[in-house]
């Protein structure tokens, strides 16, 4: 496996062809970025061992999981390899010092203060993670990035994400070919040998990328492109969206005032 | 062992997940993780015209690439490139940071790799520290020793090196006043460990651009300056 990047990039690139939940589809993309946005920075927010704020915000996230339909499974499935990634750097804040040691052994120690911070980080984690994939997962990656505007990115910013976007698969397929093409003339067995023909590897590779985008502009260029990007014009925005962004505030606020309560 | 390697890059990944950092923190890493993107937008804007889209597009999803490969670091295990430096010794300090913060945008956007909120935060360290400070330090050191190959070669390694280990370390005193890893524990750690894939990185960018340098050098980034001086010519 050479990098769990690799393992995301498949699991992502294939769930949009067909079955995105549709249920969902009544709200727009922007108001859906942005009631996630809301509901990230409060879960962020929350002071540490708020405990009943979690809570409620966890309820409302099972609850929006069941409206959205989306494959549980495949939620499941990127959660493992998420959470692969963040664990070990978890697990560092569990053994930290602090007060009112709770278990000890020999230098290893877990205390009150550690466990406080561990729990807190770790709802924090899990909340948002789960957020965060079911707007991925209900939303086109590239739709998702046109709606970044929402949040005033430019529009050269999200034309050079959209660019990005559109061409990641390639670069990572012409990487793995280059890789493959090494391993089978044994190029990569010795280690003293291996980074140096990675280098020469991220180098010619620089070289093609660099080539290709210029290609790239030119055929924009020859069908009319004159260094903008048309953007989609924000429509107006229905009651309906307008009542899911309301509900999300006083949702969010209802959390963090529950806990005082 | 395969399962190895995916742990220890997701150590070695220095992306900060959310709930790891303060209000605070996250505030004054994004204002200037802001400001840096607004500033190399414009800049990119005005160096390359019409072929800013295609060119950086490619870039950054060459930059994600490049991230995506293990090669062994001194200490037995293995860490993947980080790519700050050579973005920016290969674009320009402008362009490089602009490249770098785009892989960082999608990488949480898209994979949930790095917090949404610690964003900023991932920018500030890795753009702003890694490949703009990067490339100060390469063009110092290049300027010391040398404007052929030797001098490409020593400040490669040396803004490689030391543009990891300091942006790890900011990581490090940022996690510490957020109070969510103590400054001795977090700077131990990941400055020991950064230094080794410092190492890594240092090797691994000393032959990419070598390799760029001895096969097409007209693609690797001249001040604008020099430029100037060229067209002229």
């Amino acid at each position: 496996m050479p990098h769990s990047h690799s393992h995301s990039f498949h699991s992502h690139t294939d769930h949009h062809d067909s079955n995105h939940s549709h249920s969902h589809n009544t709200i727009a993309p922007t108001t859906r970025i942005v009631c996630t946005l809301i509901m990230v920075v409060a879960i962020v927010a929350t002071p540490d061992a708020h405990w009943l704020t979690w809570l409620i915000y966890g309820c409302g996230i099972i609850v929006l999981l069941g409206m959205s339909q989306v494959d549980l499974f495949k939620l499941y499935q990127r959660l493992a390899v998420e959470s692969i990634f963040v664990s070990v750097s978890v697990l560092g804040i569990l053994f930290r010092d602090g007060e009112g040691i709770v278990w000890q052994w020999g230098f290893l120690k877990i205390t009150l203060t550690g466990l406080l911070v561990f729990g807190s980080v770790l709802c924090k984690l899990g909340l948002t993670l789960v957020l965060m994939n079911l707007l991925t997962l209900t939303i086109p990656i590239p739709v998702l990035l046109q709606n970044l505007s929402i949040l005033r990115v430019p529009p050269l910013l999200i034309a050079i994400l959209g660019s990005m976007y559109r061409y990641l698969d390639l670069l990572v397929e012409e990487f793995t070919v280059m890789r493959r093409a090494a391993i089978a003339r044994n190029l990569l067995a010795g280690k003293r040998w291996q980074r140096l023909v990675i280098g020469n590897m991220i180098g010619s590779l620089f070289i093609r990328t660099y080539d290709r985008g210029n290609r790239i502009h030119q055929s924009m260029v020859s069908r009319g492109y004159q260094g903008a990007l048309p953007l989609p014009k924000s429509p107006k925005i229905p009651w309906r969206d307008r009542l899911a962004f309301g509900f999300t505030l006083s949702f969010a606020i209802f959390g963090q005032l529950a806990f005082y309560h | 062992m395969p399962q190895f390697s995916i742990l220890n890059s997701a150590f070695l990944a220095m992306h900060i997940p959310d709930g790891f950092l303060s209000l605070p923190v996250l505030g004054v890493t994004w204002i200037g993780a802001i400001g840096l993107i607004a500033i190399s937008l414009k800049q990119v804007e005005s160096d390359y015209q019409d072929r800013a889209v295609p060119l950086m597009g490619v870039c950054a999803a060459f930059i994600f690439a490049a991230q995506m490969i293990n090669f062994p670091i001194p200490g037995g295990t293995s860490g993947h490139l980080l790519g700050g430096t050579l973005a920016g010794v290969l674009l320009g300090p402008w362009a490089g940071s602009l490249v770098v913060s785009i892989v960082f945008m999608v990488q949480g956007f898209v994979f949930q790799d790095g917090g949404i909120t610690a964003m900023g935060a991932n920018i500030f360290n890795m753009g702003l520290i890694g490949t703009f400070g990067g490339y100060y330090l390469f063009r110092t050191v290049r300027n010391l020793v040398g404007q052929g190959l030797r001098g490409i070669v020593v400040g490669t390694a040396i803004a490689s090196l030391f543009s990891v280990v300091t942006a790890s370390a900011i990581a490090a005193i940022q996690l510490a006043i957020s109070g969510t890893v103590p400054l001795l524990i977090g700077m131990t750690a990941m400055v020991g460990w950064h230094v080794m894939i410092g190492v890594g990185e240092a090797l691994v960018t000393v032959a990419t651009v070598t390799f760029i340098w001895r096969s097409r050098p007209d693609l690797l980034y001249t001040s604008s300056k020099k430029m100037n001086s060229e067209l002229l010519r």
